[in-house]
């Protein structure tokens, strides 16, 4: 296939693809986040359960599909439930309309068990007696035994003292006083469970009291911990914080703690009535402790459903698995053996078993052991029945048939987020992402003029094909990915600019057009391939270990450079080369290679100490800020609840804080918001410490009834909540660390692979560098530092890795180009190529970061601060803190260290840029050369090649390599200066017909000084003969040259490999009009 | 918290290290690896081996990781230097 139908074939596609593009864009509907279009998400954390007491990815995969069953049941749309790192899940449910019901079902764990009544029942003491099962005191004929057992006048286990129950305190206390009973297949509960009660009369149960709405009962502890949510277990943090959390000092001194071990669990007694339950860890109801021994769990029934008993009345009718029917007759057998056994000299017993849901007896039933004295067949199923109504018994089967979870399930964060301020947020990044792009457009078209545009049409391809993509996968589009999309366009950008910069280089060294594009192209991948590899591998392991926010930007990021990879290289090529035989393209200023304007001559590694001293400075600054104002963490990492809220009436912030306080909150943080659409005028943040759900509920309905809350189109009020639980923080700060440990990991083995380990260090030097200039400039701006801030961090890795990898790329270039210069003259030569394509990427990312900060909402904002600061540093460092810590180190090479000593030698110092015979070679074609020693000798006549086969410059290269030059000048006769050499060489060069002819004469001129390492020793120990004369016109043989970037001129142009550096000689005079040699001072020194 | 403003201290002071002769024990990476070990560990043991948390890091705890950085400095470029000696003697 020839290069033209190559082209055009890539043309063809790429236009197919944005047809095919713009169809996907056109039927597909978006997948919007919550935090665009609203809704609630809830994040928990999974833990062990007796039965699977490791948390492993099958029981949470489990989990999720049991939740999933739940969420449809909501008949929520595009729900999104995922897992997170080892123990998290994720649920996001988007325009929820029953915000509590979602919360109530989805991550409930309560589980269905059935316990063998009497031989886990354990009787209340009286007197000094030792407490007792109830199976035990049957068999004396205890009171208390057969009041439990047999009901006293009730239907036992219900919630009754004359059905044996006592109060929940009572309950409390003598389960804590019960050894551990550890069973992995009986207990219903993993770890202790921890209660806290305060005194009666105390302040605690008053204070309590108020924030919930309720009266203290006289004489009664009240249960403080939990609230009405009941006890709690420590998972994931201390039992004093997860115990005593919100609670001042003074509440604290009134209040009792009660540890119940596992293997017993308190129950609370069936309720006479399902119609009219009493709430759950009501101080009023009856309780009983039981063995935690289970018969049989939930799990190993089928087939639950509403149905009703032999009587008429509501019952819940359920089969059993082949394991469940074997344990229930087996269950069932032992309680009726007992109950024969039990009435052996007295009245007939019949002993019971109970189902028990979580924490609630549903039902005590008997077993009459005359009817089954081998217990009830389990095949036939069985029923739960007694006080249900049609809808309790319908909620009831309901929730048994969505199945246990495997695990349990803490909720750690919850975030709502209302519709509108979605609407608004969406609104804010739409708006930033057209200007970000608009201002790279411009930027690119001022810049690059022609490339620009073509760079822009890559843009535009790249924008079509990503948003397909996002459409098609589909990804779900949140405002952290949205910052992601806007980076990308940087990314993009940067791509073509890398590459047109290369290309510019290569026509300016005498390329043909064609040939420079193509070799640009070819140079400059290899730059972008390492630099964009890098970027998708932070994106990866963001995407692997980040939590779910963080999630969709890697996602969008990684997504986003391999499509940018596509369209900054395969379809600008495509279309540059097509144009390239058109006459748009006939002229090298076209594209903007014509004469240089500015060539950077700047001693970078000599002021290198410089730009080391601002940055300790900076440093410096940042470490005491960090010691004495610290980070502003969000509630993210400190935990706590955030909300914002409009209110239909006028409230005034005394107002809205005097009602906190009538909650128990009263340390809240109260702000009016003014000119938020989505809040109106009486919008409020509030900021508190972490609110239950039962607190959360308490101010949403006095702010309801008090002054309104504004609902939004579809029928919800406009209340965003964002509670974080004390162990989301650490999961965040924990994933965070692992995803900046396992991406420096990465990106070492990749440029210790790619490059050379020493290449590493400084890469990993300018990270931690520009890590920690971020987190000072939030320390001394004291900016919340929120999860969307460590994700901006963490893509910092991957952007200022980008940004040094490109100037790497180019010294791992130059280093085999110079084979004789000081390891600092190849930075500094490396430096003053790129910096050009640095200052121009750099802008071209930090304009859409700007235009994200200017118009993104309140997060992208987060996000464009962090990646401002981050970015601006990334670039700094790459230039100025790397590569110098770079030449430091390799200049302590024996090799590097032998150049620079023989370079001080012969000149004194170190000159700052190479100069001098035999400092630039191409390395591939020198080893071609070698390998090709006899071709070389068997070389009688030099032809002038193809146009379209080499440069001008390697035209002049290849001369060298053949030895023909030394041959022209031996028959020329020895006593020939060199002069006469070159212009032999010179004379044939011009004698071709090709557009390099005038070129390669000009480059010869300049080469022939530095032709071999030998020939420039002899032309150092003999200056005055290699004085140089006035450079004559093209094509005109002469003496070499001096070529300064001064004397450069439109028809004097250089090879990308014979830059002005290296034919000024540092013994020459300084040529007129050029710039004074800088003396690198540092590696000046002797 | 206490951790990150010595580590930061020590990346600071060693960026003024580009103003000594490079003879330290591994050149500027060497330098570097001594200011943040130094400074660290001296922070650690001025506080009994503990790490103050994000409460009680104050101005004063980066002030202490000041002279761990600058030991840690002292310390590469002492070691280097007589090697480097050692060397020219050998050679």
């Amino acid at each position: 296939m020839s290069s033209r139908q190559r082209n055009g074939l890539i043309l063809l596609i790429v236009a197919g693809l944005i047809a095919a593009s713009a169809v996907v864009i056109a039927i597909r509907p978006t997948v919007l986040g919550l935090d665009l279009k609203g809704g609630i998400e809830l994040v928990y954390r999974a833990t062990g359960t007796p039965q699977n007491p490791k948390v492993t990815p099958a029981t949470l995969s489990e989990a999720v599909q049991a939740m999933d069953k739940r969420v449809n049941q909501l008949g929520v749309s595009q729900p999104s439930i995922q897992t997170q790192g080892s123990d998290n899940i994720d649920v996001q449910l988007p325009n929820v309309s029953n915000v509590q019901q979602a919360e109530r079902q989805v991550g409930n764990t309560t589980r269905l068990a059935f316990y063998d009544w009497e031989a886990n029942v354990l009787v209340p003491p009286t007197g000094g007696a030792k407490p007792q099962f109830a199976a035990q005191g049957l068999a004396t004929q205890d009171s208390g035994s057969l009041t439990i057992s047999q009901g006293g006048g009730l239907a036992p286990g219900q919630s009754s003292t004359t059905a044996g129950a006592i109060g929940l305190y009572q309950a409390a206390k003598l389960a804590s006083q019960q050894p551990a009973r550890i069973s992995a297949q009986g207990n219903s509960r993993k770890g202790p469970e921890y209660f806290l009660f305060g005194k009666p009369g105390s302040s605690a149960c008053a204070a309590f009291a108020a924030a919930h709405g309720t009266k203290p009962v006289p004489g009664v502890h009240c249960l403080i911990t939990g609230g009405t949510e009941g006890p709690v277990q420590a998972i994931g943090e201390s039992v004093h914080s997860a115990v005593y959390s919100g609670l001042t000092p003074a509440e604290i001194k009134g209040t009792q703690l009660l540890t119940v071990p596992q293997g017993w669990v308190v129950v609370q007694g069936a309720p006479a009535s399902f119609a009219h339950p009493l709430s759950t860890w009501d101080p009023t109801a009856g309780y009983y402790v039981l063995r935690d021994d289970a018969a049989l769990f939930g799990s190993e029934i089928t087939n639950p459903q509403e149905s009703t008993d032999q009587s008429g009345a509501p019952a819940v009718s359920f089969g059993f698995s082949g394991r469940g029917a074997n344990a229930f007759q087996s269950v069932t057998a032992e309680i009726a053996k007992r109950g024969s056994l039990a009435s052996i000299g007295s009245q007939p017993i019949n002993e019971h078993f109970a189902t028990v849901l979580g924490t609630q007896i549903l039902s005590v039933p008997q077993i009459d052991w005359k009817q089954y004295p081998d217990g009830i067949n389990g095949a036939q199923g069985a029923q739960i029945s007694g006080g249900f109504t049609v809808s309790s018994a319908d909620e009831l089967a309901s929730y048994l048939r969505l199945g246990s979870l495997p695990v349990n399930l803490t909720q750690i964060s919850n975030t709502t987020v209302s519709a509108s301020l979605g609407a608004q947020a969406l609104h804010q990044g739409l708006i930033a992402g057209i200007v970000g792009l608009g201002i790279v457009v411009l930027f690119l078209l001022a810049y690059y003029r022609l490339l620009g545009v073509i760079a822009v049409a890559g843009l535009v391809a790249y924008g079509i094909y990503f948003f397909a993509l996002i459409k098609l996968i589909p990804v779900t589009l949140t405002l952290a990915g949205m910052a992601g999309l806007v980076l990308t366009i940087g990314v993009a950008a940067d791509a073509n600019i890398v590459i047109f910069e290369r290309v510019k280089e290569e026509i300016r060294a005498g390329r043909s057009i064609r040939n420079g594009i193509i070799e640009g192209y070819k140079k400059g991948l290899s730059a972008i391939i390492d630099a964009n590899v890098v970027t998708i591998m932070t994106a990866f392991i963001l995407f692997v270990l980040a939590t779910q926010d963080v999630k969709g930007f890697a996602f969008t990021l990684g997504i986003g450079t391999f499509v940018s990879l596509f369209t900054a290289v395969m379809a600008t090529q495509a279309i540059l080369l097509t144009l390239g035989n058109s006459k748009t393209l006939a002229r090298p200023s076209a594209l903007g290679a014509g004469r240089k304007h500015h060539v950077w001559r700047v001693d970078f590694m000599g002021a290198s100490r410089y730009f080391f001293t601002l940055s300790g400075v900076i440093l410096l600054v940042g470490a005491f800020a960090i010691g004495g104002r610290g980070l502003n963490l969000g509630i993210d990492f400190t935990s706590g609840t955030q909300i914002s809220v409009g209110l239909n009436h006028p409230a005034s912030v005394g107002q809205v804080r005097s009602l906190m306080s009538s909650i128990g909150e009263g340390d809240a943080r109260v702000q009016a918001v003014t000119g938020d659409k989505a809040l109106g005028p009486y919008g409020f943040q509030i900021a508190s410490k972490y609110l239950s759900q039962t607190t959360f509920d308490q101010l949403r309905s006095d702010l309801s009834s008090r002054f309104g809350i504004r609902t939004n189109t579809v029928g919800n009020q406009d209340l965003n909540r964002n509670s974080v639980g004390p162990t989301f923080g650490a999961t965040v700060e924990h994933s965070a660390v692992i995803a900046i440990i396992v991406s420096l990991l990465l990106i070492t083995v990749y440029v210790t692979l790619r490059f050379d380990w020493k290449f590493a260090v400084p890469v990993l030097i300018a990270l931690a560098h520009d890590l920690l200039i971020s987190v000072g400039v939030y320390a001394l701006t004291g900016r919340v530092v929120t999860t969307d801030t460590v994700a901006a961090l963490l893509t910092i890795l991957g952007y200022s890795m980008y940004d040094t990898i490109i100037v790497f790329d180019r010294v791992r270039e130059n280093t085999r180009r110079m084979p004789n210069a000081a390891f600092s003259q190849i930075v500094n030569r490396s430096m003053s190529e790129v910096l050009t394509r640095s200052l121009a990427t750099t802008a071209c990312t930090l304009l859409p970061v700007v235009a994200l900060l200017i118009f993104g909402g309140t997060t992208l904002k987060d996000f464009a601060f962090a990646l401002l600061v981050g970015v601006a540093s990334g670039a700094y460092s790459s230039i100025f803190i790397a590569s110098p810590v770079l030449t430091h180190w390799k200049e302590r090479e024996h090799g590097f260290r032998l150049r620079r000593e023989r370079i001080i030698a012969e000149h004194g110092f170190v000159p700052a840029y190479a100069a001098g015979a035999g400092s630039d070679v191409d390395p591939e074609r020198a080893a071609a050369g070698a390998g090709a020693g006899k071709r070389r000798r068997a070389a009688t006549r030099l032809s002038e090649p193809s146009p379209e086969g080499v440069s001008a410059a390697e035209f002049e290269q290849m001369k060298r390599e053949l030895g023909l030059e030394e041959e022209a000048a031996a028959a020329a006769g020895a006593g020939r200066g060199s002069g006469s050499t070159r212009g032999a060489a010179a004379g044939r060069g011009s004698s071709g017909t090709g557009p390099t002819a005038g070129r390669g004469s000009s480059a010869a001129r300049s080469q022939n000084a530095r032709s071999e390492p030998a020939r420039s020793e002899t032309a150092r120990s003999a200056p005055g003969r290699s004085q140089p004369a006035a450079p004559g016109p093209a094509g005109r043989p002469g003496p070499a040259q001096p070529a300064g970037p001064a004397e450069e001129s439109a028809d004097f142009q250089h090879a990308s490999d014979a830059t002005s550096d290296d034919v000024v000689m540092p013994d020459q005079p300084r040529p007129r009009g050029g710039a004074r040699q800088p003396r690198n001072k540092k590696h000046g020194r002797r | 918290m206490g951790v990150l403003a010595w580590a930061m201290v020590g990346l600071a002071i060693w960026h003024f290290t580009i103003w000594m002769p490079d003879r330290h024990w591994g050149g500027i990476v060497g330098a570097l690896i001594g200011a943040i070990v130094g400074a660290v560990l001296i922070g650690l043991a001025i506080h009994g081996f503990s790490i103050p948390g994000r409460h009680n890091t104050h101005l004063i705890t980066t002030v202490e990781g000041i002279p761990g950085a600058l030991i840690g400095i002292a310390v590469v470029y002492v070691v280097g230097d007589r090697r480097e000696r050692a060397r020219a003697a050998e050679a």
